[in-house]
């Protein structure tokens, strides 16, 4: 039952897979901005962005906005949220260690999980887009609006992060911190600030991509999963590189969906895993990353 | 020391149940009946709805009426998200620990048919599981709740190789119980038409992305598609194609599909979409039992619009009580089955005059619709399966 | 006294099935499997510090070559069938370890979350021997002629083989190999400057580990009965780690506890249906944020004030 495949297909399926690989380099972004400041993985990452997009579909059922508020209040519930969990909870957990915090975000990613499923129960919705569903012919090509839309809007908002880590003040703070804590914070850098405008940017980059991705793989309460896929992407790319993590996770996008097309079709699911147990065994710093030394 | 007796208060904690009463479920105020469903997973919105707004809604009406011979009907629900394991451990717990008189609309195939063995072995009776599998034909203790697979699938292959002489069929399927089931039903049926299936591809159960597997089914050029999904995975496979243009293709999808649930996630991509439909349309058709089930809808949850899963939950509430009824004051297991398997020429309102014969089986008929507009539109009547 | 108080307790546990119902019996058998692999864990974790989020592969490893071997090869007694399972899943653990030794904190639990995917897909797609999505049904056990079919035969042979793994791992903590191991957690420069083979240590508990998982999962498949892919998720791995950190780490009586109050509040909260993840994530974070040493360490404090 071999049928062979397009030139056309082939195309579409790679496009497609660099537009879910923007969502995961959105991923892996916002989880290397937490790291780098806090030295924590944030597990709760993708159930956060869930969140927030739940809470703009609702002011979007309820009120009848248009797209681009909905969007805002995305954002404004992911700051809020953001903001919150690193005050509440991980401040107090600081002089834990930091796989005591991993283990934090874990059973914060349940609570948040479950809280949705409470609040908006665990089915499915479709969310409102951006941009059009049909797809537009480019000769013999044929290309989902959405897809390019997805890729597009990605990319603005990764130029956006390189422009403020690089000239604003907040983004040297953020990068002195990552770099060494204790020389930021003898540099006068508030390092408390620090830590919640990581959790509050991360925090916004997730809502915005959810925003983005939500009505390809619709509205629900295992929407966050797709965080895991950013984790493979950030240590695809390197952990705590930021190019490394957009690499990383369009390379994840193009190669999920390229192999079932030639491998059976049921491999989509293994292939993060898969690339990530290879890159820890044979390149633990990924493509892009530093092999880093260990000092006694 | 200190650990065992830790565990053993902890265990003690957990209480004794009661002293068991002589039919297990049944005491002099109330029937007790139970099932594992999916209240998370993929088909968390179906379960909610056949139990909560279906099976229940119906228990609420006959409960204000007074229950069934002065006995009030509860029920307790535990979720497996469309896990068989899960199913088996919470059929157990329902089973030995709550006690339940039987268990009523446990939903899937895969979880369904991994509690079989210890339903039958158990002697409780399983009523109207929410699966198409055959595999329940013929088990002293289980009566089908949804036509079979391979009577579904007559249906389907006859009225479009037949009636409307299409020759090439693919076809998507989940890929446990629940698909292949079908897919062997269809080959089967396609075999007697002289024709067979040009591709299959699989879903894995759980999974939503099915853009590689419609790559590879457009490269077959068929004529139909079926789909033998649950709604995200289907939803995502009518998008899927608009957004790869493919337009000279049928997508059909399977009776537990066919509802306008996951229409609503497919958006326009759903139009002119067509299906085999076990149930009347739940919002429109004014068949007298419809009309009741929206009436009683309205009345107690007014919130939630009606839908084909609750509908199948009522029925299922619906044919219960009728046999319990029947069964008299001395309720037992074995009664009910006797008065499940006298049942003839029943009247529901909602679907044709029902009697069940020694095959258990409740439903054997489906029709067809097309998408127009959002909803589905009823093109044929009643198909028949013999 | 603590001998009498020991003994009592022995003749409870002997005699639990004719003073509770199946449903309590079956339960207290999942308890002691959940244990098993707590201890498991604990000794990965607990000891060597190397945290793994995918010990539901192992769990699943076991659990699959037990059913499989009971279907396919029946004459095996229980016993050689549950020491190949554990000895399958060592193999396994060992594969896992080595590439890992590289690894550490956040890099190795990734790499265990991505090993427990891929295991439970290969097993998954393994479907002529698994039978796949569709799950397997687990025949009883045979114990020469008897088959042990009843809650009251499972958990005895969970007891027996439970009471053994439990001795060994008090065992293995006394000993060299335990203290070795409790130093590389401490520190690994300083352990290994003091002369611990750390490449080998590191492996050997993994193998360990893996070997007590691949054991309590054989067990698990017998006292279930039926096992499919999909229970073997990520959650799972993440309720044993809930186990271990809840009992506190590097215990051996508070792994015990710990896989009991995860099994028990997993039965008992069983009616919330949605609550569920909910009460489980707000004790992991609760146990983090109040009580990071864990049960253990609560009691060891108690009895440290009565004295």
């Amino acid at each position: 039952m071999a049928a062979h495949v397009t030139s056309a297909a082939v195309i579409h399926v790679v496009v497609s897979g660099l537009a879910t690989g923007s969502i995961y380099a959105l991923m892996a972004i916002s989880l290397v901005i937490i790291y780098n400041a806090t030295r924590t993985l944030n597990f709760a990452q993708g159930e956060m962005l869930m969140i927030s997009t739940f809470v703009g579909w609702s002011a979007h059922e309820a009120l009848r906005l248009p797209l681009p508020l909905v969007l805002l209040i995305a954002v404004a519930a992911a700051a809020a949220l953001g903001w919150l969990v690193e005050r509440l909870v991980i401040r107090h957990a600081i002089a834990a260690t930091h796989l005591d915090v991993l283990i934090i975000t874990l059973g914060l990613s349940l609570v948040l999980r479950a809280a949705a499923g409470l609040v908006w129960t665990h089915d499915e919705f479709p969310f409102p887009s951006f941009f059009r569903e049909r797809p537009i012919g480019l000769g013999p090509l044929r290309v989902a609006p959405v897809s390019l839309g997805i890729i597009g809007g990605s990319l603005a908002l990764m130029l956006a992060l390189a422009a403020l880590f690089r000239w604003t003040r907040l983004g040297r703070a953020m990068r002195a911190v990552a770099q060494n804590q204790r020389a930021a914070r003898l540099m006068g850098v508030s390092v408390e600030r620090v830590y919640s405008a990581s959790w509050v940017l991360a925090a916004v980059v997730g809502a915005i991509a959810g925003v983005l991705i939500a009505p390809v793989i619709f509205l629900s309460s295992k929407m966050g999963l797709v965080a895991i896929n950013g984790f493979t992407a950030a240590v695809l790319g390197g952990f705590g590189s930021m190019p490394g993590a957009v690499v990383g996770g369009m390379l994840l996008g193009v190669l999920e969906n390229l192999a079932p097309l030639w491998l059976p079709a049921g491999i989509k699911h293994s292939v993060p895993f898969l690339l990530m147990i290879a890159i820890l065994v044979i390149r633990p710093s990924g493509v892009l990353g530093r092999v880093r030394q260990r000092k006694v | 020391m200190r650990t065992l007796l830790t565990v053993l208060a902890l265990l003690a904690l957990l209480g004794a149940p009661p002293a068991g009463a002589q039919t297990p479920g049944v005491t002099d105020a109330e029937i007790l009946l139970g099932g594992s469903n999916s209240f998370s997973g993929p088909l968390a919105f179906t379960g909610e709805q056949i139990t909560k707004f279906g099976v229940d809604l119906y228990f609420r009406v006959v409960n204000d009426a007074g229950g069934i011979h002065g006995r009030k009907l509860r029920t307790v629900y535990y979720d497996d998200g469309y896990k068989p394991q899960e199913a088996v451990a919470n059929t157990r717990k329902l089973v030995e620990q709550d006690k339940v008189f039987a268990l009523i609309a446990p939903q899937g195939s895969p979880p369904v048919v991994a509690t079989l063995g210890y339903v039958e072995e158990q002697r409780v009776p399983m009523l109207f599981p929410y699966q198409s599998s055959p595999v329940t034909r013929g088990k002293k203790w289980v009566f089908q709740g949804m036509t079979v697979s391979d009577r579904s699938s007559r249906m389907m292959v006859d009225y479009l190789a037949g009636q409307r002489k299409i020759k090439r069929f693919a076809a998507i399927y989940q890929d446990d119980e629940y698909g292949k089931s079908f897919l062997a039903a269809f080959e089967k049926d396609l075999g007697r038409h002289r024709l067979k299936l040009l591709a299959a591809e699989s879903v894995k159960r759980g999974v939503s992305d099915v853009s590689a597997q419609i790559a590879k089914l457009q490269a077959a050029k068929p004529e139909v598609l079926f789909l033998v999904l649950v709604p995200g995975p289907a939803a995502q496979a009518l998008k899927e194609r608009q957004k790869i243009g493919w337009k000279d293709v049928l997508m059909v999808s399977t009776g537990p599909l066919t509802d306008e649930r996951y229409l609503a996630l497919a958006g326009d991509a759903a139009e002119g979409v067509e299906g085999l439909s076990l149930w009347p349309d739940p919002v429109t058709s004014d068949l007298p039992g419809v009309k009741r089930y929206r009436e009683h809808m309205t009345k107690y949850f007014p919130k939630n619009e009606p839908n084909r899963y609750s509908v199948a939950g009522y029925f299922a509430g619906m044919l219960f009580t009728e046999a319990a009824q029947r069964a008299g004051r001395a309720l037992t297991r074995a009664a009910l089955v006797a008065a499940l398997e006298s049942t003839k020429g029943f009247e529901s309102g909602i679907l044709p005059p029902l009697t069940i014969g020694p095959d258990h089986e409740t439903q054997k008929q489906g029709f067809w619709v097309r998408v127009e507009k959002g909803r589905f539109k009823q093109l044929t009547d009643w198909l028949r399966s013999e | 006294m603590r001998w009498a108080a020991a003994g009592a307790g022995g003749v409870v546990l002997l005699c639990w099935p004719l003073l509770v119902p199946p449903y309590f019996v079956f339960l207290t058998s999942l308890i002691v499997v959940n244990a098993i692999v707590a201890i498991g864990l604990n000794l990965l974790s607990g000891y060597t510090n190397q945290l793994s989020f995918g010990h539901a592969g192992f769990f699943a490893v076991g659990a699959y070559v037990a059913a499989v071997l009971t279907l396919r090869a029946p004459a095996l007694p229980v016993v050689a069938t549950l020491a190949l399972a554990g000895l399958a899943t060592a193999l396994v653990g060992l594969a896992l370890g080595i590439p890992c030794l590289r690894l550490e904190g956040l890099y190795l639990a990734m790499a265990t979350l991505a090993f427990g995917f891929v295991v439970v897909e290969a097993i998954l797609n393994l479907d002529w021997l698994t039978r796949g999505n569709d799950g397997l049904a687990v025949p009883a056990a045979r114990l020469g002629p008897l088959a042990l079919g009843s809650d009251a035969a499972k958990y005895y042979l969970v007891l027996g083989v439970g009471a053994l793994m439990v001795a060994a791992a008090v065992n293995i903590a006394r000993t060299r190999t335990g203290r070795a191991l409790l130093a590389i957690r401490e520190s690994e420069i300083a352990a290994q400057a003091s002369g611990v083979h750390l490449a080998a240590y590191k492996t050997l508990a993994f193998a360990v580990s893996a070997f007590y998982t691949g054991v309590a999962g054989g067990l698990f498949a017998f006292v279930v009965g039926f096992i499919s892919p999909d229970a073997f998720d990520v959650f799972l791995s993440v309720d044993f780690v809930a186990m271990i950190i809840v009992g506190g780490l590097g215990s051996i009586p508070g792994s015990i506890v710990g896989a009991a109050v995860i099994t028990l509040l997993y039965d008992w909260l069983a009616a919330f249906q949605n609550y569920r993840p909910l009460l489980f994530g707000l004790i992991l974070i609760g146990c983090m944020l109040f009580m990071p040493g864990g049960i253990a360490s609560r009691m060891a404090k108690w009895t440290h004030q009565a004295q």
